[in-house]
């Protein structure tokens, strides 16, 4: 009898751990699948499957499109919830979008996408970054979108340039990545402390450099510098607005240990070393930029219409925009972020029709109005909305020499640990301006 | 003369434990061996193959992997001897009778009931340069007369992470010392008083004689554990500014996380078997006692 409750024991014992298993290995992929655990807590589910299917089941066969998305905060979050709403309310081909949101996490969201797609995981679309392209494309998870687009009845909508950065992300000549809207960067500044600074908006590269400078100020006369003439993201993310300043001394990505790029390098460890900078620089990601910005700390900074509304909400009349002038040469980043159907999606067709609604529908109006990015689609940009806009207007004059960083399998490395590490190494002395730039160059082209 | 009758049941009993042990952490640490032995970047599937020892002989010749190693090593002994030190000290103070003690000892536990994640976030904003409220008390109490960038520069960023995690494993010290001291008898204490023996020698001679299997057990835990850790410096620093806070651990997350499994498996198995190393004084006297 004992023996027989003893059985009954580890019996259920057996089953109740594997039921909860864990692990204390320190196994690398285990490392990794623990990061994609933690950060893969989801913030919000949209559901109006309840109205929607009604509208389903009289129209037709009812489909479900699970769609993964990020939002930079509260307000675009509801924005988009808003735009499922409305899309599952009108679309009238019985298509149900249900929303999941992630956290975008400095990049992470990407990598945590790659595991969950890899591991099975249900997501038939997503919104996308340019450089995660080449990881999907060469673990075979991206449906084809060429033939979808072809027949679309709104390509023209999207200037072809567009399409075709997106196929050089895929190296090749398919589409695996649907347009949605872009984010170009133009330089923030004060016009308070210009005019207190006695400098005007510059129009040349070396005037820039030449404002930082006067801008970096000592407003109470104790001997310590208030306020910094530009406020630099030396953290991951910061290879974007760096990239306006290689090119300025008219160097470029695809050879950047060139004396001219060595130059662009050299100028952004002037600005720190002379103090034109918050000493806190090498380590100032996004936030703090903005938080720096909005504090009267710096006098200029670096971003996009997406922290617009946050501005003039903090400072009125008293923030504008200008694009990055030319020097030798001249380059703003494009942000990118688009949607990609994932291949074991079993509606593609519907799950292009809520791409195309993004892209060019009422979608793309409401996205793009809601967050002040760059619309895509020709005929939403030529609305006064866009057209009336300071900061939109910055952005536009930036767009004829906006670009990419080059997408290779390294990028995403190189943005998040090489780039930081090598630049706070020149900043801070370690290495020279040639040094850093070769191994810049050596780590993306491996 | 009795014969044992050998029977099944115990193993039958540890059998279900022993399979999911099994599953969750030898099945994933074999993997990892293979791994390491091949060219393995998610990356680049189609170049996955065996390369034998090839990933172990390039991180002996990788800088960063020898920073790397050099940092664990400082991370471990100042991070780990200084939990030590202070835990000792308030599990003594702690083992004293006065008011409050209770609540005392409810509050000293905080910083280790705390997830490490939200620690590396709280203590990225202390030391903050520009907002941080560590510059603020210092300047307000003229130590310094200008904000330091803590986590900013090569100099403090590392002593910065590290009193992070010192701050973070006092209570664990705290609380195993305090259990283990609770334990020694309290005639040995009057009998040494009688001898004349003084709060050193009562120390040195008996107190850390009585507890020193639980001093030996958690310095091993800790080493094990602060060794590899990530959560803290990946919150605050991600390793750097300028590498200059990044251990192997570190180093490892951060080549698994750009999906060269092959190379962040062979420096995971370094470490566990450093790690390991530590471990065998443990475990030899743990077999000599049963034996």
């Amino acid at each position: 009898m004992r023996k027989l409750a003893a059985l009954v024991l580890a019996s259920l014992m057996a089953i109740s751990m594997t039921a909860c298993g864990g692990s204390s290995t320190t196994s690398a992929t285990t490392a990794a699948e623990t990061t994609a655990a933690a950060a893969a807590t989801t913030a919000a589910a949209t559901t109006a499957a309840a109205a929607a299917s009604t509208t389903a089941a009289s129209s037709g066969s009812a489909v479900t499109i699970k769609f993964r998305y990020w939002a930079d905060n509260t307000d675009y979050s509801a924005l988009m919830q808003n735009i499922i709403k409305k899309f599952n309310a009108e679309n009238g081909k019985g298509i149900t979008v249900v929303g999941e949101e992630q956290p975008w996490d400095g990049g992470a969201y990407s990598q945590n996408l790659f595991n969950a797609v890899m591991g099975g995981g249900d997501i038939d679309c997503s919104t996308w970054k340019l450089t995660s392209t080449p990881l999907f494309v060469n673990n075979n998870l991206l449906a084809d979108l060429t033939d979808y687009v072809g027949k679309w009845d709104k390509k023209s909508d999207i200037e072809d340039n567009i399409y075709n950065v997106m196929k050089q992300a895929g190296g090749s000549d398919k589409l695996y990545v649907m347009p949605w809207n872009i984010q170009v960067l133009y330089v923030y500044y004060r016009p308070s402390i210009f005019k207190a600074a006695g400098v005007e908006v510059p129009t040349t590269y070396e005037d820039f450099l030449n404002c930082i400078k006067k801008c970096t100020m000592d407003t109470n006369g104790d001997g310590k510098t208030d306020v910094y003439g530009f406020g630099m993201r030396g953290a991951k993310g910061g290879q974007e607005p760096w990239g306006s300043f290689i090119y300025g001394e008219g160097g470029n990505f695809e050879d950047l240990t060139s004396d001219a790029s060595v130059k662009g390098m050299q100028d952004f460890i002037d600005i720190y070393k002379n103090g034109n900078v918050p000493p806190t620089a090498t380590s100032d990601g996004f936030n703090e930029i903005i938080a720096n910005f909005k504090s009267g700390l710096t006098a200029m900074t670096i971003h996009h219409t997406g922290s617009s509304a946050d501005m003039e909400k903090t400072f009125g009349d008293d923030v504008s925009a200008f694009a990055f002038p030319k020097g030798k040469g001249q380059w703003t980043s494009m942000g990118d972020t688009e949607t990609v159907m994932f291949e074991s999606c079993k509606n593609k067709d519907a799950c292009f029709e809520w791409m195309s609604y993004l892209a060019a529908g009422e979608g793309q109006k409401m996205w793009c109005e809601g967050t002040g990015n760059v619309p895509v689609s020709k005929t939403v940009a030529n609305e006064d909305f866009f057209q009336n806009n300071r900061f939109m207007k910055a952005s536009i004059a930036g767009e004829s020499y906006s670009g990419i960083l080059p997408i290779r399998d390294t990028t995403t490395e190189w943005i998040a640990t090489v780039w930081p590490n090598t630049v706070s190494q020149a900043l801070t002395g370690d290495i020279d301006a040639k040094t850093c730039m070769k191994t810049l160059q050596d780590e993306l082209y491996k | 003369m009795t014969k044992k009758k050998k029977t099944f049941w115990p193993y039958l009993l540890v059998a279900p434990a022993v399979i999911v042990i099994i599953c969750v952490v030898f099945v994933p640490v074999i993997n990892a061996i293979a791994m390491s032995f091949q060219q393995y970047d998610l990356r680049r599937p189609k170049d996955i193959r065996w390369i034998g020892i090839e990933n172990y002989i390039a991180m002996f010749s990788d800088r960063q992997f020898l920073n790397s190693c050099v940092k664990t090593l400082l991370w471990v002994v100042f991070g780990v001897g200084f939990q030590f030190f202070l835990g000792f000290g308030l599990a003594l103070l702690l083992n004293r009778k006065f008011k409050g003690r209770g609540i005392v000892r409810a509050v000293s536990m905080i910083p280790w009931v705390t997830p490490g994640v939200l620690i590396g976030l709280m203590w990225r904003w202390i030391y903050d340069g520009n907002y941080g409220v560590l510059n603020d008390i210092l300047m307000k109490l003229h130590i310094i007369d200008k904000a330091v960038p803590f986590l900013s520069q090569k100099t403090t960023a590392f002593p910065s992470v590290i009193v992070t995690i010192i701050w973070q494993g006092i209570p664990f010290f705290a609380l195993m010392i305090l259990a283990a001291l609770q334990g020694v008898s309290e005639d040995l204490y009057e009998a040494a008083e009688m001898d004349g023996a003084t709060s050193w020698q009562k120390l040195t001679r008996i107190t850390i004689p009585s507890i020193k299997n639980t001093i030996f057990v958690t310095l091993l835990l800790r080493v094990i554990w602060v060794a590899n850790s990530v959560d803290v410096i990946f919150n605050m620093t991600e390793g750097g500014p300028a590498y200059s806070t990044q251990t192997l651990s570190v180093y490892v997350f951060n080549k698994a996380n750009a999906l060269n499994l092959g190379y962040a498996s062979a420096m995971a198995i370094f470490l566990a078997i450093v790690l390991g190393c530590a471990a065998i004084p443990y475990l030899r006297m743990t077999f000599k006692k049963e034996a």
